[in-house]
This record gives structure tokens, C-alpha cells and sequence, in this order.
């Protein structure tokens, strides 16, 4: 794959790390040109592909484990009130 | 986002609309990142409510049908930074030059990453991850709970942080890094030799 065929490389002509494509691809960040290169790119560089899936879990394991707070009871009803007390005064 | 200075002419009833039809529904994810800023439970109620009234107040500088989580979660990250943060006598420890000198760098693609095994992280099925991620500096808590909690695409978090977007890429490359350390360290304290 030659240099010049990396969707990857921007304006300025800079060669990005694989750091740089994995970010954006893990992001969704990346076109449909830039997630085939890295597709491909990961066949021939296992630095890539054991931090894509790395990676990956990590972003699940934060989404499973730390948003799962529930809103303190009477908070929503609080806003509520100083919403409606609000409304009150301009009407 | 809605650029600010455009003002909208809304009634009561329309700006009741807006508020409960696409203000609230966002709470419990406003609530989420309170608690991630501020690391206490009082501190993000209070945070939260001061946020849904500054955007009742200005809801006219909001178009209703837009990005309503975006404009919620940049006005929190505003309280926090002028209310909150300047109530903390900690200041903040990142030297941002230095971290951008240093992503601007060519050493970035040399620097080596803890070796870290997704095995080790099955693991974790505890606070772990929590808790690393807690333990980061708030600007680095930050860019990691709006692009892997939330799901904001960078363009966003430029605009809910006033940074460039190199700069939200630069700073979630760095955050990364960082929260993996953490995640090594507690998967060597469970036994992981090479985590």
C-alpha cells in the first residue's frame, strides 16, 4: 500500500502514526476510505490490531460501568418548581 | 449548536415545550457528567439544577429542534469551570503547553503505552474503571466522558469546550494513555503479570 493511497493523510502532507488512524476509527470518526485503509492496515501490523481491540473493550467497559447513575429522587421535581416559579414571575 | 446572538421569539407554551420536550429528557446524562466534574453528590444536584435554570433563562439563544444535549452540556461544563471550580482551592495541574509541545512532537509516536491485555480487563467487574477513570485530571476526565460516555464527535466537543479540535484529539490521545496506566495498575494489584 503506498503512501500516497493513505486516505489518512491530510492537507499538510504529514504521514499519521497508527495512533492517529486508530483514534479516529475507534471515534467514528473516519470515512468509508479511511475504515477499508485501516482495515487492511491491520492485517500486517499487530501493534494496530491488539490496540483497536483493546481499545474497544475499554470504551465498553466505560460505557457499561459508568453511566449507569440514577438522578437523586426529587432532583427533576426541584427543577420542576423553580422552573414553573419562574414562568409565574414573567407571566 | 446554535450560534449565540441569534435570539428566538418563543411564548410560555413553546418554551415549556422546548424545556420538557428536549431539555429534560437529557437529566440523567446531565447528572452523569455533574457527578464526574465534581466527584460529589451534592455538588452535581446543585450543578444540575443551575444548569436547566441558566437554560430556561436564556432558552430564546436556543433553536428549538437543534443539538439541545450539546448546549445543556456546554453550559454545565461552564457552571463548573465558574462556579464550581473556582470554589476549589486545587488548581489545575495540566500544563496544557506542555502537553500540546509535546503531541506537536514527534516523540508522541515513540512513546511507549502501558501493555495492557483485554483478558485483564474482563476482570474488572467492579469500580476499577470508575475509579481510574475519577482519578484523572478533570480536563482528561472531561474529553473521555464526552467522547466514550456520550458520544460526542469531536466537532462537538470543540464547541461544548471552546478548544480546536486537534487540541480534543490531542487531549483524549493523552487521556487515553493515562487511564490505561491506571487500568494496568489495578490489573497488576488482581494478580495480571504482564497486564
Amino acid at each position: 500500500m503506498s503512501q500516497n493511497s493513505n486516505p489518512f493523510i491530510n492537507a499538510s502532507g504529514k504521514k499519521p502514526s497508527c495512533m492517529d488512524m486508530l483514534q479516529l476509527i475507534l471515534d467514528g470518526e473516519a470515512d468509508a476510505d479511511q475504515q477499508k485503509y485501516f482495515k487492511e492496515h491491520m492485517d500486517h501490523c499487530m501493534p494496530c490490531f491488539k490496540s483497536f481491540h483493546l481499545d474497544i473493550a475499554i470504551k465498553d467497559l466505560l460505557k457499561s460501568k459508568c453511566c449507569g447513575g440514577q438522578v437523586p429522587e426529587g432532583l427533576v421535581e426541584q427543577i420542576k418548581i423553580q422552573i414553573n416559579l419562574k414562568a409565574t414571575d414573567v407571566g | 449548536m446554535q450560534e449565540e446572538g441569534i435570539k428566538q421569539n418563543y411564548t410560555e407554551k413553546e418554551k415549556e415545550q422546548i424545556f420538557h420536550g428536549e431539555f429534560m429528557p437529557y437529566i440523567k446524562s446531565m447528572y452523569n457528567f455533574g457527578y464526574r466534574l465534581t466527584l460529589d453528590e451534592d455538588d452535581a444536584k446543585d450543578l444540575v439544577q443551575d444548569t436547566y435554570l441558566k437554560a430556561y433563562r436564556f432558552i430564546e439563544s436556543f433553536q428549538k429542534g437543534t443539538n439541545a444535549k450539546a448546549w445543556l452540556f456546554r453550559i454545565l461544563k461552564n457552571s463548573f469551570i465558574n462556579d464550581y471550580r473556582k470554589k476549589s482551592k486545587e488548581p489545575s495541574k495540566v500544563d496544557y503547553q506542555e502537553v500540546e509541545t509535546f503531541y506537536n512532537s514527534d516523540e508522541v509516536d515513540r512513546q511507549i503505552t502501558p501493555d495492557l491485555r483485554v483478558d485483564s480487563l474482563k476482570d474488572m467487574i467492579g469500580d476499577e474503571i470508575s475509579n481510574a477513570l475519577n482519578s484523572l485530571d478533570v480536563d482528561f476526565r472531561t474529553v473521555i466522558i464526552l467522547c466514550d460516555l456520550e458520544g460526542f464527535k469531536y466537532d462537538e466537543m470543540a464547541k461544548i469546550l471552546d478548544i480546536p479540535i486537534g487540541t480534543v484529539r490531542s487531549r483524549l490521545h493523552r487521556a487515553r494513555n493515562l487511564l490505561k496506566e491506571k487500568l494496568s495498575q489495578y490489573a497488576k494489584q488482581m494478580g495480571y503479570k504482564n497486564a
